[in-house]
C-alpha cells in the first residue's frame, strides 16, 4: 500500500471509530434509561446492556487506535501536530482514561456519560481540516512523542472526573427544593447541560453549512508593527463557512453567499480581540449559541422538564458517593500524569527548542493554571466540607480550565502554540 | 485555655490532639455528641507542631503559613494573578521595544483603554512583578512549613501504632463491620491475617486485636512532593545569581566570527541552511506556500588562548566544538548553549575579486582580493602595488558632498585604492571602486573617478572591475552571506537543581497518588468482633480487601456493606 493508501484507510478507520463509539453510547443510554422496559431485573439489564456497550467502546477503540498508527506510518511522523490530530488524540486517550476507570470500578453507567463526550470532542476535531501537514522544525523532535501525548493522557483523567462529577451532580440536584440553595443548584446543573448542548449546537451548525457548501469571503486589513517599528499594512484573505453575523475587524467583503435575506455582516468584530481569524472565531460561537438555544429548546419542548430532572431518575439506584469516589480516583491518577507531561516534559521540551524551560507564553501559563487548579482542589478535599457535591462542581470547573488551555487559549490569546491552532 | 488531654487509657497527648495517640479514643468535645459520625482522620488525630497553648510572634508566624487554608488561598491567588497576565501580550514579547513610554503606547494602541488601565496596574509585566515573585516566595514559605508541621507528628504516631484501638475509634472508620465469630477466635484471627498477608498487609497481632497494614510509604509521597517543589523554587530564585544566568542574542553572518560577549569563546558561522517543503512534500491546503523544514548554522566554537585582552594584537582562537545548530539542536560545551533563535533573509557583502585592467587593451592585469570587514592595506597586483587610501563601507554624501560612511555595515562598500608601479606616475593612480554592481553605485564610480582625473590624480590609464560577474546564472568572483543566524547564547547553572527538584516531586505525587495507604483494625470483646478500615485513598479498594479476606475465613459480606460513611454528605 502506498503511504497516501494509509492515510486513507486511516480516515476509513477513524470513521469506523466513530460510529462505534456512537453505538455504544447508544447501549448505554439504554442500560440507564431503560432499566424498567423489559421484564428483566433492571440490575440484569444495566449489566448486560452496559457490557454490550463497553465492548463496542473497546472495539470503537482498537479501531480509533488503527486511525492513529496507520496515520503515523503513512504520515511519516506521529499524528499530534495540529489541532485536528490533537483532538482525534485527545479522544482517544479518554477512551483509554475510561477503559482504566470502567475496570477498575465496573460502573455501567460511567459510559452513558464519558461516551457522549468522547463523541463530542472527535467530532470538534473534524471541524478542522484533517490533512497530513508536514512538520515546522519546532516540532520535528521526538519530544513532540512524549510531550503531547502524556499531557493529553493526563488530561483524559480529568476528562473522565469531569463525566462522573457531572453525573454525581445530577444525581444528587434536587428537583422537590424550592430554597434559594436548591434553585441555585437546579440551575448550575442545568445550565452545565446546557453548555454542552451549545456544543453539539456548535458541531450541528458547522457540519450542516458545511454540507450545504456555504462561503463567504472577506479581505481583512491587518497592521502589524515589525521589528524595526515600522508599520506594515497587509491583507488576508478570511472564508467563512458559517454565514458571517460578525464580519472580521477593519474588512471588506469579497464575496457573501446570502443567508435567509441576510445581504450583510450586523456587525464588525471588535478590534481587541487578538488570535488569528478572530472575526470568524466570534461568529462562530454566536451561531453556537443560536444552535444552542435551538437545540435546547426543542429537548424541553419533548421533555415539558428540565433535561437534568429528565436524567436524574434513571441515576438513583447509583450511590453518590461511588461517583465521588470515581471522580477523585481519576483526576487523582490523572494528576501525576498531567504534572509530568504539560509541565515537567514541556519544560524540559522548552529547554532544548526554545532555549528557556519556561517563558510564560500563554499556553505555559495555562497548563500552570490548570495545576494550581486540582492542586487546590486535592489541597481542599483534605477538608470535610469540601467533599461531595462541592468538589464535584470543582472538577467540572477544572475541565473547563483544561478545555480552555487547549482549545481557548488558541482561539482568543497569540502565542508560541499557535501552529497547534485553528 | 485548660484542656485535660490525658486519655482514659493513660496516655498523655500533646495539646490539640484529635484522637488518643496510643488508643485512638476520640478526644475532642464535639467528636463525642455523635457517636456514630465517622472519624475525622487526617494525620492520624495527632496535634500538628502549630498548636501550641501560648504562641509567639514567631508562633503566630509558623501557624499562619502551617494552615492548609492559607495554602489553597495563596495557590488561588496566584492562579488568578497568573491568569490575569494572559491577557494581553506580556512586554517581554516585545523583543523591538525598551522604553516604558514605548509599551504604554503600544498597549494604547493595540487595546485602547483596558490598553492603559492593563499596562498602567503593571500586568504587563505580570510575572516580574514584586507581588508575583511574593506570592511564589510565600507558596514556598507554605510548603516548607505546612510540610515540618504535620511530617513529624504524623512519623511519630505512625511509628509506634497502638494493635488494640479503642472501641470507637474501631466502630467510626469510613469501613466497619461488626459481628460475631463463633469458636476459637485467636486461630480465626491469625486465619484472617494470613489471608491479608496474601493481600500484602503487613500484620500484627495480640490478644484479641489485629492490626494489618500495608503501604505506609505513600503516606510520605506528599511530603517528598513538597521537597521536591522546594528544591524547585529555590532553583528559580538561583537563576537571579548573575554568575548562574546568562541570556544574549548574538547576530551573525554567514562566515563572521564574533566574541560571545563577557566570556572567553568565540563563534563562527560557518555556513547557514534553508530548506524548504517542496510541494509534493505539502498538504493539499499549503501547496504554493513555503513552508520551512529546516533551517540551521554550522557553527564553530572557538575559545581563545592567547592574546585575549590585548587590543593591539590577534587573538589566538582554539576550536572546541563544530556543531549544525538547529531548533532542537543546541551547541553545548561546559555549560555554555548556543541555540537557534531566528534568521533573517539579508545579503550582505563578506568580498570581492576584481581585477587590475588596462583601460586601452581591456586586458587584465590581474586580480586582488576586497574583504569588506579587514580589507588589506597594500595589495601587489603582477607588478604594481595597491595601497587602501580610504575605505567606506556605507558610503555616502555628507551635506557638504563630502563622502563619508553611514554605518559601519557594508551596505554600499567603496574602496579609494592607489596604484604604484612601473611607468606609471609617480604620485601613481588613485581610483575608487564600488563592490556594488548597482546603477547608482556605478554612477558616482564614474563622477568621482572623472573627478580624480580633472584633478590629475589618475589618467584613466586603468579600470578597476569584477571579471565574469555572472557565470552560469550565479554570482562570480563575489562573496556574500545570504542569510544572517541569530543565535540566543545562554548560560543556566540552575538547571541541573530545577530537573533534580521536578524529578523528586514527580517521585512524591506517584507515591501518594498510586498506591494507598490501607490499614485494618479489629478487635474482640467476647465473642462480638468489630472491624475498621481506614485509607486515605480509594476505599472503594479497602472495602475489596476486607471482603475478600472475610469471605475466605468464612464471612460473606457484600463490600459495599462496609460502607460506613452514610450521612456524611
Amino acid at each position: 500500500m502506498t503511504l497516501n493508501g494509509w492515510i486513507d484507510f486511516s480516515s476509513d478507520a477513524f470513521i469506523v471509530a466513530f460510529y462505534l463509539y456512537c453505538a455504544s453510547f447508544i447501549c448505554f443510554a439504554i442500560a440507564v434509561a431503560g432499566k424498567r422496559w423489559s421484564n428483566r431485573k433492571p440490575e440484569d439489564h444495566t449489566s448486560r446492556w452496559g457490557k454490550i456497550g463497553f465492548g463496542l467502546a473497546v472495539l470503537g477503540w482498537l479501531a480509533h487506535l488503527t486511525f492513529f498508527f496507520t496515520r503515523w506510518y503513512g504520515g511519516g511522523h506521529i499524528p499530534t501536530s495540529n489541532m485536528y490530530e490533537f483532538m482525534t488524540f485527545l479522544g482517544m486517550a479518554i477512551m483509554f482514561a475510561f477503559i482504566v476507570v470502567h475496570l477498575i470500578y465496573r460502573n455501567m453507567i460511567l459510559g452513558a456519560f464519558a461516551l457522549p463526550l468522547i463523541i463530542i470532542i472527535i467530532a470538534y476535531a473534524s471541524v478542522f481540516p484533517s490533512e497530513v501537514q508536514p512538520l515546522i522544525p519546532a516540532l520535528n523532535n521526538y519530544w513532540l512523542k512524549i510531550h503531547v501525548t502524556t499531557a493529553a493522557t493526563g488530561e483524559a483523567f480529568f476528562a473522565v472526573g469531569f463525566a462522573a462529577a457531572l453525573m454525581q451532580l445530577i444525581r444528587v440536584v434536587d428537583f422537590t427544593r424550592t430554597d434559594k440553595a436548591g434553585k441555585r443548584s437546579q440551575f448550575w446543573t442545568e445550565f452545565s447541560l446546557f453548555v454542552i448542548i451549545v456544543l453539539i449546537g456548535f458541531l450541528v451548525a458547522v457540519f450542516t453549512f458545511r454540507a450545504a457548501g456555504y462561503e463567504s469571503t472577506f479581505n481583512q486589513e491587518t497592521i502589524v508593527i515589525d521589528d524595526a517599528g515600522i508599520a506594515k499594512s497587509s491583507v488576508k484573505e478570511v472564508i467563512y463557512s458559517l454565514p458571517p453575523l460578525v464580519a472580521p475587524y477593519n474588512s471588506e467583503a469579497v464575496s457573501f453567499q446570502s443567508f435567509i435575506g441576510m445581504k450583510e455582516p450586523l456587525f464588525e468584530s471588535p478590534s481587541w480581540l487578538n488570535g488569528a481569524n478572530a472575526g470568524r472565531k466570534l461568529n462562530t460561537v454566536i451561531w453556537s449559541v443560536i444552535a444552542g438555544l435551538l437545540l435546547y429548546g426543542v429537548l424541553r419542548l419533548f421533555a415539558r422538564k428540565k433535561l437534568a430532572a429528565v436524567i436524574h431518575p434513571h441515576l438513583s439506584d447509583i450511590d453518590p458517593d461511588d461517583l465521588e469516589e470515581i471522580s477523585y480516583r481519576a483526576i487523582a491518577i490523572g494528576f501525576p500524569i498531567f504534572t509530568l507531561g504539560a509541565l515537567i516534559f514541556a519544560m524540559i521540551w522548552a529547554e532544548i527548542a526554545w532555549s528557556r524551560f519556561w517563558g510564560w507564553d500563554p499556553k505555559e501559563v495555562w497548563a500552570l493554571v490548570t495545576f494550581l487548579f486540582y492542586s487546590v482542589y486535592l489541597h481542599l478535599r483534605l477538608s470535610r466540607g469540601w467533599q461531595g457535591t462541592r468538589s464535584a462542581w470543582l472538577a467540572v470547573i477544572g475541565f473547563l480550565v483544561v478545555m480552555f488551555t487547549l482549545v481557548g487559549v488558541n482561539l482568543v490569546i497569540a502565542g508560541l502554540h499557535s501552529y497547534s491552532g485553528v | 485555655m485548660f484542656q485535660n488531654t490525658k486519655c482514659e487509657c493513660g496516655h498523655q497527648n500533646p495539646v490539640g490532639t484529635v484522637l488518643c495517640e496510643s488508643c485512638g479514643k476520640p478526644l475532642l468535645e464535639e467528636l463525642l455528641t455523635d457517636e456514630s459520625a465517622p472519624l475525622e482522620m487526617r494525620y492520624d488525630g495527632v496535634a500538628r507542631r502549630s498548636q501550641k497553648a501560648n504562641p509567639h510572634i514567631v508562633d503566630r508566624i509558623w501557624n499562619f503559613f502551617s494552615s492548609v487554608k492559607i495554602a489553597v488561598y495563596l495557590i488561588a491567588i496566584t492562579l488568578v494573578g497568573a491568569c490575569l497576565g494572559t491577557i494581553f501580550q506580556q512586554e517581554n514579547t516585545l523583543i523591538n521595544m525598551t522604553e516604558r513610554s514605548e509599551f504604554a503606547a503600544f498597549y494604547k494602541e493595540q487595546h485602547g483603554t483596558f490598553g492603559v488601565i492593563y499596562h498602567a496596574l503593571g500586568l504587563s509585566r505580570t510575572y516580574e512583578s514584586w507581588w508575583f515573585v511574593l506570592l511564589l516566595v510565600m507558596i514556598g514559605t507554605s510548603l516548607v512549613i505546612c510540610s515540618l508541621d504535620r511530617v513529624l507528628p504524623l512519623y511519630r504516631a505512625l511509628s509506634k501504632q497502638q494493635i488494640r484501638k479503642h472501641l470507637q475509634f474501631i466502630t467510626r472508620q469510613q469501613v466497619v463491620y461488626n459481628g460475631t465469630v463463633e469458636g476459637d477466635q485467636e486461630a480465626w484471627l491469625t486465619e484472617l491475617g494470613k489471608q491479608l498477608k496474601r493481600k500484602h498487609y503487613r500484620v500484627y497481632q495480640e490478644k484479641g486485636a489485629l492490626l494489618a497494614e500495608k503501604n505506609r510509604f505513600s503516606r510520605w509521597g506528599p511530603y517528598i512532593n513538597h521537597i521536591g517543589l522546594i528544591i524547585f523554587l529555590l532553583a528559580v530564585l538561583g537563576r537571579s545569581i548573575p554568575a548562574w544566568h546568562m541570556d544574549k542574542y548574538l547576530t551573525l553572518y554567514e562566515g563572521e566570527t564574533r566574541q560571545i560577549p563577557d566570556t572567553n569563546y568565540y563563534v563562527k558561522n560557518e555556513n547557514f541552511t534553508v530548506d524548504y517543503y517542496t510541494d509534493d512534500e505539502l498538504a493539499n491546503n499549503q501547496k504554493g506556500t513555503k513552508v520551512v523544514k529546516l533551517y540551521e548554522t554550522e557553527a564553530r566554537l572557538y575559545e581563545c588562548t592567547d592574546a585575549c585582552d590585548d587590543p593591539m594584537k590577534e587573538p589566538v582562537l582554539t576550536e572546541v566544538k563544530h556543531h549544525n545548530i538547529r531548533v532542537n539542536s543546541a551547541l553545548s560545551y561546559k555549560g555554555l548553549k548556543l541555540y537557534q533563535n531566528s534568521y533573517q533573509e539579508r545579503v550582505r557583502f563578506i568580498s570581492v575579486k576584481p581585477s587590475l585592467i588596462n583601460s586601452a587593451t581591456g586586458k587584465s592585469l590581474g586580480t586582488f582580493e576586497l574583504s569588506m570587514d579587514h580589507p588589506a592595506e597594500k595589495l601587489e597586483v603582477g607588478s604594481y602595488k595597491l595601497t587602501l587610501s580610504d575605505y567606506y563601507p556605507d558610503f555616502s554624501l555628507d551635506d557638504k558632498s563630502q563622502p563619508m560612511t553611514k554605518t559601519r555595515e557594508p551596505n554600499n562598500p567603496a574602496f579609494v585604492i592607489r596604484v604604484n608601479g612601473p611607468n606609471i606616475q609617480a604620485a601613481g593612480e588613485l581610483y575608487i571602486y564600488f563592490a556594488m554592481p548597482s546603477e547608482k553605485s556605478k554612477y558616482y564610480e564614474k563622477i568621482i573617478n572623472e573627478s580624480f582625473k580633472q584633478r590629475g590624480d589618475n589618467t584613466g590609464l586603468f579600470t578597476i572591475k569584477v571579471e565574469n560577474p555572472i557565470v552560469d546564472g550565479k554570482m562570480n568572483n563575489i562573496t556574500y552571506s545570504e542569510y544572517s543566524t541569530y543565535l540566543n547564547i545562554r548560560v543556566d547553572k540552575a538547571m541541573p537543581y530545577i530537573w533534580f527538584g521536578a524529578a523528586i516531586s514527580m517521585i512524591g505525587l506517584i507515591m501518594g497518588f498510586y498506591w494507598q495507604h490501607r490499614r485494618i483494625w479489629l478487635r474482640f470483646d467476647d465473642h462480638s468482633l468489630s472491624l475498621g478500615g481506614h485509607t486515605n485513598k480509594n476505599s472503594f479498594g479497602l472495602r475489596a480487601d476486607v471482603a475478600w479476606a472475610l469471605g475466605k475465613t468464612g464471612i460473606e459480606v457484600e463490600p459495599k456493606s462496609l460502607d460506613n460513611r452514610r450521612n456524611v454528605r
